[in-house]
């Protein structure tokens, strides 16, 4: 069963996930959403296959729910962004273990690449051409090797957290074989499967964090009853859901939650205009924290025990 | 309002009406919905006798809609139990009893759990030094898949611990495994009688079944060798050592030529195969089976030119027929081979003269030099040798050993897994023509007929 199970966040990790971070609710779901876009775009880039990218997200995922994503990035210093580092580790390391290893090298490039002020995520395409500047993304030899070390040091870093699984099993195979035994009157297969395949990689960037809740055959479930419902198809009127172990509250959840996430970023992006302007940088994060007067401090340190203290001092250093 | 005695709230002759009223209607509908029940259920009844009698001509052509499902007990949801995650515990759990090897495959130590004194075997995480590429893949696969894993002859992994620098990882990550007292090869070099027929049964029976599980997995090992299988002293085989393997598919992904140490590398990968499966392990396993018979490993090359010589001599020369399109391989192309029929017949049973006729053909099938003729671990499993006399002796009565593990460490003699990142070796221009030189003039000059062929 090991292939189609994942591991679940338990409703306590959950509660200290929301309850002791240090930024407010929405400054959260919008660095876990862009990050995980960055990750997504990263994996484009390095020509990895989805399979690869959607684990990598999965990963990223859980380890935020053990070091928060303000406690560990955020101290390093030099790193400007919040996410890049973990992004890239987390997709590193997926790579690595998977059947597609990428260097380095090629990580380093492509994330200096999408952070720059050049790249085109996040940025509204303005007309014409973008204007090609390497410049504005090169690397020295000295930023790519700081920005290694840190890579392996956060790859050991979420290892650890994850106590060393890094088993994920994705729900798109498991979806495709569902569909294989529904019959989609007036719809043909590619269409449908199609909008299962974008509510699977939509639910990645949730920041309701639904691979993490919940097991692939309730996943894949949903994102058919929202394909579904989408296109129209004529499903049957039975709890169909049933056949495949879920049941109607968990559907419920989840396809309300796949539905929402572009609202989610949409109305984020309307509060905060800078989302829209480019990859959320910690510098991003901390002017958005000040203008709202609150303090940008390291996550999660109410809960922190004075060991876990003497552990960051010396992670620091 | 303190004139009226009654209080204001008390039932009127109204609300007694309006009451009543209510009971009535109330009583009506349940009446009502009583016949309705029992006149479904007389339906449901006609139904299912109609059903009984094969006439299906009244079954609704539609389904009916039944979403709020009033007859049905309520789905039982088929639900998996999961784990969670959390960060690695400290190795400060576990004390430390006396080393156990320090090889090929890094450190390891025999330990106990400090809270429940349960002994294991700490195995430390090998890290290239400089290595700039992070933790080794192969650790982290091994990792991976020792927790995927659960069968009686697969040894268990209870969890990974890590060093108390948290900050810095780099040497101290261990894999906490099952303690089992010996390996194969340990055995094998100090016992003074080979196994008896029923214990190399009972072995092989169990080093299979391990192997099905996990190729039933997807997993192929890719490094099955005696000093990696390991006995208890209840007579349970455990395979250990996952260094090598790892997931595959099907279709099979291209995939290294350069594993399985090579003393049991199969000639396909010696040949320079890209894509290999299962059967690999196969060729392993079958190495393994002469070894538990003889005591010594089977075939012993001294590179890979000598090993592919040691194969041919022992199982024949291929040609087209015995292993359609071995020519192709990346190595095979320059291999000048002997050509004459007494080349390419197998000398297994002459090799093994006291093996049943069972016994030789399924050492032989494991041999064949095409993979696509060797069983699988599952049909192996199906295989007569094992339904024979004498029947595998039951674990339980299997000889315990002295233990080594406990006290010293282990020697070893063999060579060593292929290091990851290595070339693959290109066999080069092999002349293989003086192979059978010998055997050839053995048949000649004494005239008469040897039992080898």
């Amino acid at each position: 069963m090991a292939h189609l199970t994942n591991p679940l966040a338990t409703p306590s990790q959950l509660y200290n996930h929301t309850s002791f971070s240090s930024l407010p609710a929405d400054l959260r779901e919008v660095v876990f959403i862009t990050t995980q876009c960055l990750t997504q775009a990263a994996g484009l880039l390095l020509e990895l296959p989805q399979s690869v990218t959607a684990q990598a997200n999965v990963i990223l995922a859980r380890y935020w729910l053990i070091d928060s994503p303000m406690a560990h990035e955020f101290s390093v210093a030099n790193s400007e962004s919040p996410s890049q580092d973990v992004s890239a580790a987390a997709l590193y390391l997926v790579a690595k273990v998977g059947p597609m290893p990428r260097s380095t090298r090629d990580v380093s490039n492509v994330y200096a690449y999408l952070l720059s002020p050049k790249s085109s995520l996040f940025r509204v395409p303005r007309e014409g051409k973008p204007e090609e500047d390497p410049k504005a993304y090169y690397q020295t030899e000295s930023d790519y090797f700081a920005f290694q070390s840190r890579l392996l040091a956060l790859e050991a870093r979420i290892l650890y957290c994850l106590s060393f699984n890094t088993h994920v099993s994705l729900p798109h195979a498991l979806a495709i074989t569902y569909l294989q035994t529904l019959d989609f009157l007036s719809q043909p297969k590619s269409t449908i499967s199609h909008r299962v395949t974008q509510y699977l990689n939509t639910a990645l960037l949730s920041p309701q964090m639904l691979y993490l809740t919940h097991q692939p055959h309730a996943l894949a479930t949903a994102a058919i009853y929202n394909a579904a419902r989408d296109l129209g198809a004529k499903m049957p009127e039975t709890e169909w859901w049933e056949v495949f172990d879920v049941d109607r509250e968990d559907l419920g959840f989840l396809v309300v939650g796949m539905r929402s996430v572009e609202g989610i970023l949409t109305s984020r992006r309307e509060e905060m205009p800078w989302v829209g302007e480019g990859m959320t940088t910690r510098t991003l994060v901390e002017r958005e924290m000040q203008k709202r007067g609150l303090q940008a401090e390291n996550g999660e340190t109410k809960q922190l025990d004075k060991e876990e203290e003497a552990m960051r001092m010396l992670d620091s250093r | 309002m303190s004139s009226n005695p009654r209080s204001r709230w008390a039932n009127a002759q109204e609300d007694e009406a309006v009451e009543a009223e209510r009971k009535r209607q109330k009583e009506e509908r349940r009446q009502r919905k009583a016949a309705k029940a029992r006149k479904a259920e007389e339906e449901e009844e006609a139904r299912r006798k109609k059903h009984s009698l094969g006439s299906t001509e009244d079954r609704p052509t539609k389904r009916q809609r039944r979403t709020p499902e009033p007859d049905l007990p309520p789905a039982k949801p088929l639900r998996f139990e999961v784990e969670g995650w959390n960060k690695s515990r400290s190795v400060e759990h576990y004390d430390k009893l006396n080393d156990i090897e320090e090889g090929t495959y890094g450190w390891v130590a025999r330990a106990t759990e400090l809270a429940t004194g349960k002994v294991v075997a700490l195995k430390r995480l090998k890290l290239e030094a400089g290595d700039r590429s992070g933790l080794p893949v192969t650790g982290l696969r091994e990792i991976q898949i020792l927790r995927d894993c659960k069968h009686r002859n697969i040894v268990s992994m209870d969890e990974v611990v890590v060093g108390d620098n948290v900050s810095r990882l780099d040497n101290s990550i261990f894999l906490v495994l099952e303690f089992v007292e010996h390996d194969l090869k340990g055995i094998l070099d100090d016992m003074p009688e080979p196994f008896l027929s029923s214990e190399v049964k009972q072995l092989l029976l169990q080093l299979t079944s391990g192997v099905a599980y996990l190729h039933n997995h997807w997993i192929l090992h890719r490094d099955l060798k005696t000093s990696n299988i390991l006995l208890n002293n209840r007579g349970q085989l455990k395979i250990a050592d996952f260094g090598m393997a790892r997931y595959v598919g099907d279709p099979p992904p291209k995939l290294t030529s350069l594993v399985v140490t090579l003393w049991y590398r199969s000639p396909e990968l010696l040949l320079g195969t890209k894509t290999y499966g299962s059967a690999v392990d196969m060729w392993s396993v079958g190495c393994i089976f002469g070894e538990l018979l003889t005591r010594e490993p089977l075939l012993q090359g001294k590179n890979e030119v000598d090993q592919i010589s040691k194969i041919f001599e022992l199982c024949g020369v291929p040609t087209e027929d015995s292993w359609p399109g071995f020519r192709r391989l990346p190595n095979a192309r320059s291999l000048r081979l002997p050509r004459s029929a007494q080349t390419t017949g197998s000398v297994i049973r002459a090799r093994f003269p006291n093996l049943t006729s069972a016994g030789a053909s399924l050492l032989n099938d494991l041999l064949a030099l095409d993979p696509e003729r060797r069983p699988s671990a599952s049909e192996m499993l199906q295989h007569e040798y094992f339904h024979q006399d004498p029947k595998p002796k039951p674990e339980s009565l299997f000889p315990t050993f002295p233990s080594k593990a406990g006290q010293e460490k282990r020697r070893r003699h063999e060579p060593n897994a292929p290091a990851r990142g290595q070339a693959a070796a290109s066999l080069g221009e092999v002349d293989l023509g003086g192979l059978f030189q010998r055997r050839e003039r053995e048949e000649r000059g004494a005239g008469f007929s040897l039992r080898m062929v």
